[in-house]
Protein backbone atom coordinates (compact mmCIF):
# COMPACT_ATOMS: atom_id res chain seq x y z
CA UNK A 1 0.00 0.00 0.00
CA UNK A 2 2.73 2.40 1.01
CA UNK A 3 4.52 1.66 -2.27
CA UNK A 4 1.45 2.66 -4.30
CA UNK A 5 0.98 5.80 -2.22
CA UNK A 6 4.64 6.69 -2.85
CA UNK A 7 4.10 6.38 -6.62
CA UNK A 8 0.87 8.36 -6.79
CA UNK A 9 1.74 11.16 -4.35
CA UNK A 10 5.55 11.22 -4.17
CA UNK A 11 5.80 14.66 -2.55
CA UNK A 12 2.98 14.11 -0.07
CA UNK A 13 4.45 10.73 0.89
CA UNK A 14 7.77 12.36 1.70
CA UNK A 15 6.14 15.33 3.46
CA UNK A 16 4.16 12.97 5.70
CA UNK A 17 7.36 11.43 6.98
CA UNK A 18 9.12 14.77 7.46
CA UNK A 19 6.17 16.24 9.38
CA UNK A 20 6.52 13.34 11.84
CA UNK A 21 10.23 14.09 12.29
CA UNK A 22 11.40 10.88 10.70
CA UNK A 23 12.84 9.95 7.33
CA UNK A 24 11.35 7.27 5.03
CA UNK A 25 14.14 4.82 5.94
CA UNK A 26 13.44 5.25 9.67
CA UNK A 27 16.41 7.49 10.47
CA UNK A 28 16.29 10.75 12.42
CA UNK A 29 17.13 13.94 10.46
CA UNK A 30 20.72 14.05 11.66
CA UNK A 31 21.42 10.36 11.83
CA UNK A 32 23.91 9.01 9.33
CA UNK A 33 24.04 5.52 7.95
CA UNK A 34 26.34 2.74 9.10
CA UNK A 35 29.80 2.90 7.58
CA UNK A 36 31.87 -0.14 6.70
CA UNK A 37 35.46 0.17 5.61
CA UNK A 38 38.03 -2.32 4.41
CA UNK A 39 41.55 -1.53 3.26
CA UNK A 40 43.93 -3.46 1.00
CA UNK A 41 41.11 -5.46 -0.53
CA UNK A 42 42.55 -5.48 -4.07
CA UNK A 43 45.87 -7.28 -3.97
CA UNK A 44 46.79 -6.30 -7.54
CA UNK A 45 46.86 -2.59 -6.74
CA UNK A 46 49.43 -0.78 -4.59
CA UNK A 47 46.78 0.36 -2.13
CA UNK A 48 43.03 0.09 -2.05
CA UNK A 49 39.95 0.65 0.03
CA UNK A 50 36.30 -0.32 -0.05
CA UNK A 51 33.69 1.84 1.67
CA UNK A 52 30.07 1.11 2.32
CA UNK A 53 27.85 3.90 3.67
CA UNK A 54 24.46 2.28 3.96
CA UNK A 55 23.95 0.91 0.44
CA UNK A 56 26.42 3.24 -1.26
CA UNK A 57 29.48 1.21 -2.17
CA UNK A 58 32.67 2.73 -3.51
CA UNK A 59 35.98 1.07 -4.25
CA UNK A 60 39.29 2.85 -4.73
CA UNK A 61 42.54 1.48 -6.10
CA UNK A 62 45.88 3.23 -6.46
CA UNK A 63 48.35 2.48 -9.21
CA UNK A 64 51.91 3.84 -9.26
CA UNK A 65 53.87 5.03 -12.22
CA UNK A 66 57.11 6.93 -12.77
CA UNK A 67 57.20 10.06 -14.92
CA UNK A 68 59.17 13.25 -15.52
CA UNK A 69 57.77 16.23 -13.60
CA UNK A 70 56.13 19.11 -15.42
CA UNK A 71 58.52 21.85 -16.55
CA UNK A 72 56.54 24.48 -14.60
CA UNK A 73 56.76 22.47 -11.36
CA UNK A 74 59.98 20.45 -11.56
CA UNK A 75 59.82 19.53 -7.86
CA UNK A 76 56.29 18.08 -7.80
CA UNK A 77 54.78 14.71 -8.54
CA UNK A 78 51.26 13.98 -9.71
CA UNK A 79 48.08 12.88 -8.02
CA UNK A 80 45.45 11.91 -10.56
CA UNK A 81 42.02 11.11 -9.18
CA UNK A 82 39.18 9.85 -11.27
CA UNK A 83 35.67 8.82 -10.28
CA UNK A 84 33.79 6.40 -12.49
CA UNK A 85 30.04 6.03 -12.34
CA UNK A 86 29.21 2.88 -14.27
CA UNK A 87 25.71 1.84 -15.36
CA UNK A 88 26.04 -0.82 -12.66
CA UNK A 89 25.65 1.67 -9.82
CA UNK A 90 22.42 3.39 -10.79
CA UNK A 91 19.81 3.47 -13.53
CA UNK A 92 20.68 7.13 -14.11
CA UNK A 93 23.94 6.31 -15.83
CA UNK A 94 24.40 4.94 -19.32
CA UNK A 95 27.43 3.19 -20.76
CA UNK A 96 29.81 5.33 -22.78
CA UNK A 97 32.01 8.32 -22.07
CA UNK A 98 31.82 9.76 -18.50
CA UNK A 99 28.60 11.68 -17.91
CA UNK A 100 28.58 15.34 -16.85
CA UNK A 101 27.74 14.28 -13.32
CA UNK A 102 30.68 11.87 -13.17
CA UNK A 103 32.98 14.69 -14.26
CA UNK A 104 31.54 17.00 -11.62
CA UNK A 105 32.00 14.39 -8.88
CA UNK A 106 35.56 13.75 -10.07
CA UNK A 107 36.28 17.46 -9.94
CA UNK A 108 34.84 17.88 -6.43
CA UNK A 109 36.81 14.92 -5.05
CA UNK A 110 40.05 16.20 -6.62
CA UNK A 111 39.36 19.69 -5.25
CA UNK A 112 38.78 18.38 -1.73
CA UNK A 113 42.03 16.43 -1.70
CA UNK A 114 44.01 19.31 -3.22
CA UNK A 115 42.46 22.00 -0.99
CA UNK A 116 43.03 20.02 2.19
CA UNK A 117 46.73 19.80 1.30
CA UNK A 118 46.82 16.34 2.83
CA UNK A 119 49.28 15.18 0.20
CA UNK A 120 52.27 17.36 -0.47
CA UNK A 121 53.02 16.85 -4.15
CA UNK A 122 56.66 17.69 -3.44
CA UNK A 123 56.90 14.42 -1.46
CA UNK A 124 56.20 12.57 -4.69
CA UNK A 125 59.26 13.97 -6.44
CA UNK A 126 62.24 11.60 -6.50
CA UNK A 127 64.85 13.51 -8.52
CA UNK A 128 64.41 17.21 -9.28
CA UNK A 129 63.21 17.76 -12.85
CA UNK A 130 63.95 14.12 -13.74
CA UNK A 131 61.77 11.66 -11.88
CA UNK A 132 58.56 11.75 -9.88
CA UNK A 133 55.75 9.44 -8.82
CA UNK A 134 52.35 9.52 -10.46
CA UNK A 135 49.55 8.23 -8.24
CA UNK A 136 46.62 7.09 -10.32
CA UNK A 137 43.70 6.90 -7.92
CA UNK A 138 40.75 5.23 -9.60
CA UNK A 139 37.50 5.35 -7.70
CA UNK A 140 34.65 3.21 -8.96
CA UNK A 141 31.15 3.43 -7.63
CA UNK A 142 29.51 0.03 -7.39
CA UNK A 143 26.23 1.07 -5.83
CA UNK A 144 25.07 4.69 -5.74
CA UNK A 145 22.57 5.34 -2.98
CA UNK A 146 23.40 8.95 -2.15
CA UNK A 147 26.25 10.55 -0.21
CA UNK A 148 28.60 9.65 -3.04
CA UNK A 149 31.25 12.31 -2.35
CA UNK A 150 31.59 11.23 1.30
CA UNK A 151 32.22 7.65 0.30
CA UNK A 152 34.64 8.60 -2.50
CA UNK A 153 36.73 10.83 -0.24
CA UNK A 154 36.77 8.20 2.50
CA UNK A 155 37.85 5.43 0.11
CA UNK A 156 40.52 7.64 -1.40
CA UNK A 157 41.98 8.83 1.89
CA UNK A 158 42.05 5.39 3.50
CA UNK A 159 43.84 4.05 0.41
CA UNK A 160 46.36 6.90 0.46
CA UNK A 161 46.95 6.26 4.15
CA UNK A 162 47.96 2.66 3.48
CA UNK A 163 50.04 3.43 0.39
CA UNK A 164 53.75 2.64 0.52
CA UNK A 165 56.17 3.85 -2.13
CA UNK A 166 59.00 1.55 -3.24
CA UNK A 167 62.55 2.82 -3.01
CA UNK A 168 63.92 4.17 -6.27
CA UNK A 169 67.56 4.74 -7.11
CA UNK A 170 68.41 6.97 -10.01
CA UNK A 171 71.79 7.18 -11.66
CA UNK A 172 72.16 10.73 -13.03
CA UNK A 173 74.93 9.73 -15.48
CA UNK A 174 73.42 6.69 -17.12
CA UNK A 175 69.83 7.81 -16.33
CA UNK A 176 69.29 4.29 -15.11
CA UNK A 177 66.28 3.74 -12.82
CA UNK A 178 66.19 0.91 -10.29
CA UNK A 179 63.06 0.16 -8.32
CA UNK A 180 63.38 -1.93 -5.19
CA UNK A 181 59.90 -3.17 -4.36
CA UNK A 182 61.03 -4.97 -1.21
CA UNK A 183 62.03 -1.72 0.50
CA UNK A 184 59.07 0.57 0.90
CA UNK A 185 58.37 3.77 2.74
CA UNK A 186 54.88 5.02 3.62
CA UNK A 187 53.49 8.12 1.95
CA UNK A 188 53.12 11.11 4.24
CA UNK A 189 49.46 12.01 4.65
CA UNK A 190 48.86 15.28 6.41
CA UNK A 191 45.55 15.10 8.26
CA UNK A 192 42.40 13.28 7.24
CA UNK A 193 39.90 15.22 5.15
CA UNK A 194 36.36 13.94 5.64
CA UNK A 195 33.37 15.12 3.64
CA UNK A 196 29.81 15.12 4.95
CA UNK A 197 26.81 15.48 2.66
CA UNK A 198 23.47 17.01 3.44
CA UNK A 199 20.25 17.31 1.51
CA UNK A 200 18.12 20.37 2.16
CA UNK A 201 14.40 19.82 1.93
CA UNK A 202 12.02 22.80 1.72
CA UNK A 203 9.28 22.11 4.25
CA UNK A 204 6.77 24.96 4.26
CA UNK A 205 8.78 28.05 5.23
CA UNK A 206 11.59 26.07 6.83
CA UNK A 207 14.50 24.15 5.39
CA UNK A 208 15.14 20.70 6.80
CA UNK A 209 18.69 19.40 6.84
CA UNK A 210 19.02 15.70 6.15
CA UNK A 211 22.44 14.29 7.03
CA UNK A 212 23.96 11.62 4.76
CA UNK A 213 21.00 11.48 2.34
CA UNK A 214 20.04 8.41 0.35
CA UNK A 215 19.60 8.68 -3.43
CA UNK A 216 15.83 8.88 -2.99
CA UNK A 217 16.15 11.79 -0.55
CA UNK A 218 18.58 13.57 -2.87
CA UNK A 219 16.04 13.27 -5.69
CA UNK A 220 13.23 14.62 -3.53
CA UNK A 221 15.28 17.65 -2.50
CA UNK A 222 16.03 18.57 -6.09
CA UNK A 223 19.40 19.30 -7.58
CA UNK A 224 21.94 16.80 -8.75
CA UNK A 225 23.31 14.74 -5.86
CA UNK A 226 23.69 16.17 -2.37
CA UNK A 227 22.90 19.84 -1.79
CA UNK A 228 25.55 20.69 0.77
CA UNK A 229 28.96 19.14 1.20
CA UNK A 230 31.09 20.20 4.16
CA UNK A 231 34.65 19.01 4.39
CA UNK A 232 36.81 19.24 7.51
CA UNK A 233 40.50 18.52 7.87
CA UNK A 234 42.38 19.03 11.15
CA UNK A 235 39.92 21.61 12.46
CA UNK A 236 39.94 23.60 9.22
CA UNK A 237 37.33 23.66 6.52
CA UNK A 238 38.68 22.53 3.17
CA UNK A 239 35.57 22.84 1.08
CA UNK A 240 31.97 23.90 1.55
CA UNK A 241 29.88 23.31 -1.52
CA UNK A 242 26.23 24.16 -1.77
CA UNK A 243 24.30 23.43 -4.94
CA UNK A 244 20.61 23.50 -5.66
CA UNK A 245 17.93 22.36 -3.26
CA UNK A 246 16.32 24.74 -0.84
CA UNK A 247 18.11 27.86 0.38
CA UNK A 248 20.15 27.77 3.54
CA UNK A 249 19.71 30.13 6.49
CA UNK A 250 22.44 31.12 8.92
CA UNK A 251 21.30 28.81 11.74
CA UNK A 252 21.08 25.80 9.44
CA UNK A 253 24.53 26.59 8.13
CA UNK A 254 26.00 26.62 11.64
CA UNK A 255 24.21 23.40 12.50
CA UNK A 256 25.50 21.70 9.37
CA UNK A 257 29.08 22.67 10.23
CA UNK A 258 28.63 21.27 13.73
CA UNK A 259 27.15 17.97 12.57
CA UNK A 260 29.89 17.61 9.99
CA UNK A 261 32.53 18.21 12.67
CA UNK A 262 31.11 15.45 14.86
CA UNK A 263 30.86 13.03 11.98
CA UNK A 264 34.44 13.87 10.94
CA UNK A 265 35.71 12.76 14.36
CA UNK A 266 33.84 9.48 14.05
CA UNK A 267 35.07 8.79 10.52
CA UNK A 268 38.67 9.65 11.50
CA UNK A 269 38.45 7.13 14.30
CA UNK A 270 36.97 4.55 11.96
CA UNK A 271 39.73 4.94 9.36
CA UNK A 272 42.47 4.79 11.98
CA UNK A 273 41.01 1.71 13.67
CA UNK A 274 40.59 -0.01 10.33
CA UNK A 275 44.18 0.67 9.28
CA UNK A 276 45.52 -0.39 12.70
CA UNK A 277 43.64 -3.69 12.52
CA UNK A 278 44.88 -4.31 9.00
CA UNK A 279 48.55 -3.78 9.88
CA UNK A 280 48.40 -6.16 12.85
CA UNK B 1 18.78 52.14 0.19
CA UNK B 2 17.58 51.51 3.71
CA UNK B 3 20.64 49.75 5.07
CA UNK B 4 23.63 51.91 5.66
CA UNK B 5 26.67 50.29 4.18
CA UNK B 6 30.16 51.52 4.75
CA UNK B 7 31.05 52.02 1.12
CA UNK B 8 34.77 51.80 1.75
CA UNK B 9 34.43 48.47 3.53
CA UNK B 10 32.08 46.96 1.00
CA UNK B 11 33.47 48.21 -2.22
CA UNK B 12 32.89 45.88 -5.12
CA UNK B 13 34.59 46.11 -8.47
CA UNK B 14 32.89 48.59 -10.80
CA UNK B 15 30.13 46.87 -12.76
CA UNK B 16 28.96 47.74 -16.23
CA UNK B 17 26.16 46.03 -18.06
CA UNK B 18 24.42 46.16 -21.40
CA UNK B 19 21.19 44.34 -22.28
CA UNK B 20 20.15 43.01 -25.70
CA UNK B 21 23.74 42.74 -26.79
CA UNK B 22 22.79 39.87 -29.11
CA UNK B 23 19.95 40.48 -31.54
CA UNK B 24 18.73 36.91 -32.09
CA UNK B 25 18.45 35.56 -28.56
CA UNK B 26 15.43 35.93 -26.27
CA UNK B 27 17.53 37.57 -23.62
CA UNK B 28 21.16 38.57 -23.50
CA UNK B 29 23.45 40.58 -21.30
CA UNK B 30 27.10 41.52 -21.26
CA UNK B 31 28.55 42.30 -17.87
CA UNK B 32 31.95 43.51 -16.76
CA UNK B 33 33.04 43.35 -13.15
CA UNK B 34 36.34 45.12 -12.97
CA UNK B 35 38.22 43.72 -15.94
CA UNK B 36 36.41 40.38 -16.05
CA UNK B 37 33.83 40.27 -18.83
CA UNK B 38 31.21 37.66 -19.70
CA UNK B 39 28.43 37.48 -22.25
CA UNK B 40 25.30 35.41 -21.64
CA UNK B 41 22.51 34.50 -24.01
CA UNK B 42 19.24 32.96 -22.87
CA UNK B 43 16.83 31.21 -25.22
CA UNK B 44 13.57 29.72 -24.19
CA UNK B 45 11.12 28.27 -23.71
CA UNK B 46 11.82 26.28 -26.87
CA UNK B 47 11.03 22.92 -28.43
CA UNK B 48 13.34 20.11 -27.43
CA UNK B 49 13.82 16.43 -28.16
CA UNK B 50 11.13 14.10 -26.84
CA UNK B 51 13.49 12.12 -24.60
CA UNK B 52 14.79 15.17 -22.74
CA UNK B 53 11.34 16.65 -22.11
CA UNK B 54 10.03 16.67 -18.58
CA UNK B 55 6.32 16.81 -17.84
CA UNK B 56 6.88 18.61 -14.56
CA UNK B 57 9.18 21.45 -15.49
CA UNK B 58 11.32 22.93 -18.22
CA UNK B 59 14.65 21.30 -19.03
CA UNK B 60 17.52 23.64 -18.45
CA UNK B 61 20.66 23.40 -20.51
CA UNK B 62 23.74 25.39 -19.62
CA UNK B 63 26.75 25.73 -21.86
CA UNK B 64 29.92 27.37 -20.66
CA UNK B 65 32.37 28.40 -23.40
CA UNK B 66 35.86 29.38 -22.38
CA UNK B 67 37.95 31.90 -24.25
CA UNK B 68 40.23 29.11 -25.51
CA UNK B 69 37.24 27.09 -26.65
CA UNK B 70 38.61 23.77 -25.43
CA UNK B 71 36.17 21.96 -23.14
CA UNK B 72 37.52 20.53 -19.87
CA UNK B 73 36.34 18.78 -16.72
CA UNK B 74 36.54 22.07 -14.79
CA UNK B 75 34.07 23.64 -17.23
CA UNK B 76 31.55 20.86 -16.55
CA UNK B 77 31.84 21.77 -12.88
CA UNK B 78 31.19 25.45 -13.61
CA UNK B 79 28.23 24.52 -15.79
CA UNK B 80 26.84 22.38 -13.01
CA UNK B 81 27.12 25.26 -10.51
CA UNK B 82 25.36 27.70 -12.86
CA UNK B 83 22.75 25.14 -13.86
CA UNK B 84 21.77 24.24 -10.32
CA UNK B 85 21.61 27.90 -9.34
CA UNK B 86 19.36 28.75 -12.29
CA UNK B 87 17.21 25.69 -11.71
CA UNK B 88 16.24 26.94 -8.25
CA UNK B 89 15.75 30.52 -9.46
CA UNK B 90 13.64 29.87 -12.58
CA UNK B 91 10.01 28.91 -12.10
CA UNK B 92 10.43 25.92 -14.38
CA UNK B 93 7.03 24.45 -13.60
CA UNK B 94 5.44 27.20 -15.70
CA UNK B 95 7.14 25.87 -18.83
CA UNK B 96 6.63 22.09 -18.86
CA UNK B 97 7.84 20.00 -21.84
CA UNK B 98 10.05 22.80 -23.07
CA UNK B 99 13.69 23.71 -22.88
CA UNK B 100 15.62 26.73 -21.76
CA UNK B 101 19.19 27.16 -22.91
CA UNK B 102 21.72 29.41 -21.25
CA UNK B 103 25.00 30.01 -23.06
CA UNK B 104 27.84 31.72 -21.28
CA UNK B 105 30.84 33.04 -23.16
CA UNK B 106 33.93 34.07 -21.25
CA UNK B 107 35.42 37.19 -22.81
CA UNK B 108 38.05 38.32 -20.30
CA UNK B 109 39.14 36.63 -17.09
CA UNK B 110 40.96 38.75 -14.51
CA UNK B 111 39.71 36.85 -11.46
CA UNK B 112 36.17 36.22 -10.23
CA UNK B 113 35.05 34.76 -13.55
CA UNK B 114 32.41 32.47 -12.13
CA UNK B 115 30.73 35.10 -9.95
CA UNK B 116 30.70 37.47 -12.93
CA UNK B 117 29.17 34.69 -15.07
CA UNK B 118 26.49 34.04 -12.45
CA UNK B 119 25.54 37.71 -12.16
CA UNK B 120 25.50 38.06 -15.92
CA UNK B 121 23.27 34.97 -16.20
CA UNK B 122 20.83 36.52 -13.75
CA UNK B 123 20.71 39.73 -15.77
CA UNK B 124 20.20 37.82 -19.02
CA UNK B 125 17.36 35.84 -17.41
CA UNK B 126 15.74 39.10 -16.30
CA UNK B 127 16.13 40.43 -19.81
CA UNK B 128 14.56 37.30 -21.35
CA UNK B 129 11.43 37.74 -19.26
CA UNK B 130 11.34 34.18 -17.90
CA UNK B 131 9.41 33.83 -14.65
CA UNK B 132 11.72 33.60 -11.67
CA UNK B 133 11.29 32.90 -7.96
CA UNK B 134 13.94 35.46 -7.06
CA UNK B 135 17.00 37.09 -8.51
CA UNK B 136 20.43 36.06 -7.28
CA UNK B 137 23.73 37.80 -6.72
CA UNK B 138 27.17 36.21 -6.58
CA UNK B 139 29.92 37.73 -4.45
CA UNK B 140 33.42 36.34 -4.08
CA UNK B 141 36.00 36.96 -1.41
CA UNK B 142 39.50 35.82 -0.52
CA UNK B 143 41.01 34.86 2.83
CA UNK B 144 44.66 35.92 2.97
CA UNK B 145 47.54 34.41 5.00
CA UNK B 146 46.67 36.46 8.10
CA UNK B 147 43.02 35.45 7.99
CA UNK B 148 41.81 38.81 6.70
CA UNK B 149 38.91 38.84 4.30
CA UNK B 150 39.17 40.70 1.02
CA UNK B 151 35.98 41.23 -0.95
CA UNK B 152 36.19 40.80 -4.73
CA UNK B 153 39.93 40.16 -4.81
CA UNK B 154 42.12 41.25 -7.67
CA UNK B 155 43.95 38.55 -9.56
CA UNK B 156 47.18 39.02 -7.55
CA UNK B 157 45.24 38.89 -4.27
CA UNK B 158 43.43 35.77 -5.43
CA UNK B 159 46.58 33.88 -6.37
CA UNK B 160 48.35 34.69 -3.09
CA UNK B 161 45.28 33.98 -0.96
CA UNK B 162 44.90 30.95 1.31
CA UNK B 163 41.33 30.43 0.25
CA UNK B 164 38.77 31.76 -2.18
CA UNK B 165 35.12 31.66 -1.19
CA UNK B 166 32.17 32.29 -3.47
CA UNK B 167 28.60 32.78 -2.37
CA UNK B 168 25.36 33.28 -4.23
CA UNK B 169 22.42 34.81 -2.35
CA UNK B 170 18.78 35.06 -3.28
CA UNK B 171 17.05 38.42 -3.14
CA UNK B 172 14.11 37.63 -0.85
CA UNK B 173 15.62 36.59 2.49
CA UNK B 174 19.30 36.86 1.52
CA UNK B 175 19.66 33.15 2.18
CA UNK B 176 22.53 31.18 0.74
CA UNK B 177 21.62 29.67 -2.62
CA UNK B 178 24.94 28.37 -3.85
CA UNK B 179 28.40 28.33 -2.37
CA UNK B 180 31.76 26.93 -3.39
CA UNK B 181 35.28 27.33 -2.15
CA UNK B 182 38.94 26.72 -2.86
CA UNK B 183 41.70 26.28 -0.30
CA UNK B 184 41.37 25.71 3.44
CA UNK B 185 40.14 28.17 6.05
CA UNK B 186 38.92 28.32 9.63
CA UNK B 187 35.28 28.21 10.68
CA UNK B 188 35.35 31.79 11.97
CA UNK B 189 36.82 33.06 8.68
CA UNK B 190 34.09 31.23 6.82
CA UNK B 191 31.33 32.75 8.91
CA UNK B 192 32.77 36.24 8.68
CA UNK B 193 33.20 35.91 4.92
CA UNK B 194 29.63 34.72 4.58
CA UNK B 195 28.27 37.71 6.47
CA UNK B 196 30.44 40.22 4.62
CA UNK B 197 29.38 38.78 1.28
CA UNK B 198 25.74 38.74 2.36
CA UNK B 199 25.95 42.46 3.14
CA UNK B 200 27.81 43.15 -0.10
CA UNK B 201 25.17 41.31 -2.14
CA UNK B 202 22.91 44.33 -1.49
CA UNK B 203 25.13 46.38 -3.77
CA UNK B 204 24.66 43.85 -6.57
CA UNK B 205 20.88 43.85 -6.12
CA UNK B 206 20.87 47.65 -6.22
CA UNK B 207 22.88 47.49 -9.41
CA UNK B 208 20.32 45.09 -10.94
CA UNK B 209 17.54 47.52 -10.03
CA UNK B 210 19.39 50.45 -11.62
CA UNK B 211 19.99 48.53 -14.84
CA UNK B 212 16.37 47.38 -15.09
CA UNK B 213 15.02 50.88 -14.51
CA UNK B 214 17.40 52.18 -17.16
CA UNK B 215 16.10 49.73 -19.76
CA UNK B 216 12.39 49.68 -18.95
CA UNK B 217 10.64 52.93 -19.73
CA UNK B 218 7.29 51.98 -18.21
CA UNK B 219 8.40 51.61 -14.61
Amino acid sequence: MAEIYKLIHPVKYFNDYISRNVRPDGRQFHEHRNIKLNVNSIKASEASGVVKCGNTTVICGIKLELATPKAEEPDSGFLVTNVELLPLCSSKFRPGPPSDYAQVVSNIVTDIVMNSECINLKDLCIVYDKLAWVLYCDIVCIDNDGGLIDACVMALISSLKTLTLPNVTYDPETEDIKVDITKRSPLKVNGLPVATSFAIFPFFEKSILLTDPSAYEEDMCGGNGANLIVCWNKGFLCGTQKFGGSTLSMEDEKQALKIAKQRTKLVEKLIETCIDNESK
Amino acid sequence: MGVEVDTKEFKLKPMKCEFNFLSKSDGSAILSQGETVTLVSVNGPLDIKMQSQSIEKSTLEVLFCTKGGKPSVADRYKESIIKQTCETAILGSLYPRSGITVTIQELEDYGGLLSCALNCTCLALLNSGLAMRFVFAAVSCAVDELGNIVLEPTQEQATSARALLNFVFESRNKNLLTGFSEGSYSESAYEEALERCRAASDLVFTFYRDIISKYSNVI
